[in-house]
């Protein structure tokens, strides 16, 4: 085989590896993104958290939210809710940030694999 | 349904054939089971599988594994099934589960996580359904372990068909509900012929996919729409495919595996899965690693 071509498949493998892991990795903060709330199902996401942090902002205690399967539910404590949300949220983003430094230094398919 | 013994648990069905040690492998399962979910663990077998985990395991073992034994002896119905072990092996072995639905009857739990033995619980995920408000949970999606979707016929009963259900793992209340969806995928089961014919999907094997996903139709008045069943948030159940493989299981939480290309099976990319919980359909490959899992598990515990 051309070397000049071996050399690109083998990096078209390693960018193959390389963003199939990173999809394993959004895969998983996704899951930890999902915050089950008084029957509800709410998402630990920019808009989410600002929105419920501005209805504390505007004075409101409770309220009611759509979920993120479009049903209406009665917040009681929105202070409760943006706590669970932001708990979500910084457990997600910092198992995010530890993964995904791992992999930017990954500079072959072995180092990826950390095997 | 005899007393319910237990708030919460998890339940497997494991029925050895010669083949495959559905047993050992679901004395593994158990294990992740009490490690990342904490939860009492119930194995629903057969006289001969149980006295095969009685041989081929010290009392230690099983009851670290599992909290309670249910013996059944229900007839199983002629189900030769199709495996294989990377894209180059393959094997047929008896597949049986057709009382899968009588698991209403046979846990002890108020709440059930029905388990396949093949799925490996690696996260806390799942506990959080026994908190939701829905009283019947199942994936209606899954991922392949490159995150492509999977084939056609693990997606619809048939190509124009309706959207298959997983019976992996479904979750269940004792709702009036949950019995009415365990009683229709019993007549689905026992009219499973009829139902072959209406709904228009493959006849080789019997599928409890397949009747659970007849029965979700049934109950959603021939609909998309299912108010009460729950579809774990949108999430994918994680499939490795019979022609992947495990390379390696670094510990009991990193393995390190391959992903077959859908069309060109000869092309495999490394994967490697840790954190995520993952339904491992290729069980000579599960059975291979299946020794340094429990020693894994071992030095944890």
């Amino acid at each position: 085989m051309d070397e000049r071509l071996e050399k690109a498949l083998d990096f078209s493998n390693y960018a193959l590896t390389i963003n199939n892991q990173k999809r394993n990795i959004r895969n998983r903060v996704a899951q930890l993104q999902i915050v089950h709330h008084l029957g509800g199902v709410f998402i630990a996401d920019h808009e989410t958290i600002a929105f419920i942090k501005t209805l504390i902002d505007l004075k409101h205690k409770k309220s009611i939210v759509i979920d993120s399967k479009n049903n209406p539910i009665t917040v009681k404590k929105l202070s409760e809710l943006l706590e669970k949300l932001v708990d979500a949220y910084t457990s997600a983003t910092t198992e995010f940030d530890i993964e995904n430094e791992k992999i930017k230094k990954a500079r072959n398919i072995k180092k990826i694999m950390d095997w | 349904m005899e007393s319910i013994l237990e708030p919460k648990g998890v339940c497997f069905f494991a029925y050895n054939n010669d083949q495959l040690d559905y047993v050992k492998m679901a004395t593994v399962a158990a294990r992740y089971v009490k490690k990342n979910l904490k939860l009492p663990v119930c194995l629903i077998t057969d006289e001969g599988s149980e006295g095969w985990l009685e041989e081929s395991h010290s009392k230690e073992q099983i009851n670290q594994a599992f909290d309670y034994i249910v013996t059944t002896n229900d007839e199983m119905k002629q189900n030769k099934r199709r495996h294989f072990d990377s894209p180059w092996t393959q094997f047929a072995a008896q597949f049986n589960n057709s009382n899968k639905h009588k698991i209403y009857q046979y846990s002890p739990f108020e709440q059930t996580l029905l388990l396949d033995i093949d799925y490996i619980v690696k996260t806390d995920m799942l506990l959080k359904y026994f908190d939701n408000e829905r009283p019947l949970c199942m994936f209606d999606r899954a991922t392949t372990l490159r995150h492509e979707l999977p084939a056609n016929e693990e997606r619809f009963l048939y190509d124009a068909g309706i959207k298959m259900w997983w019976s992996t793992v479904v979750y269940f209340d004792r709702s009036d509900f949950s019995k009415l969806f365990f009683d229709t995928w019993a007549h689905v089961a026992e009219n499973y012929e009829f139902y072959q014919y209406l709904y228009n999907f493959p006849s080789k094997l019997f599928r409890t996919d397949y009747c659970v996903s007849i029965a979700v139709h049934i109950l959603a008045g021939m609909q998309e729409t299912q108010l009460l069943l729950g579809n774990f948030d949108d999430t994918s159940l994680m499939n490795m495919s019979q022609k992947d493989d495990i390379i390696e299981a670094k510990n009991d939480n990193e393995w390190i595996m391959v992903a077959h290309d859908q069309k060109e099976v000869w092309k495999h990319i490394l994967v490697n899965s840790s954190n995520q919980d993952i339904h491992v359909m290729n069980k000579r490959a599960l059975g291979r690693v299946l020794p340094d899992l429990m020693e894994a598990l071992d030095g944890n515990s």
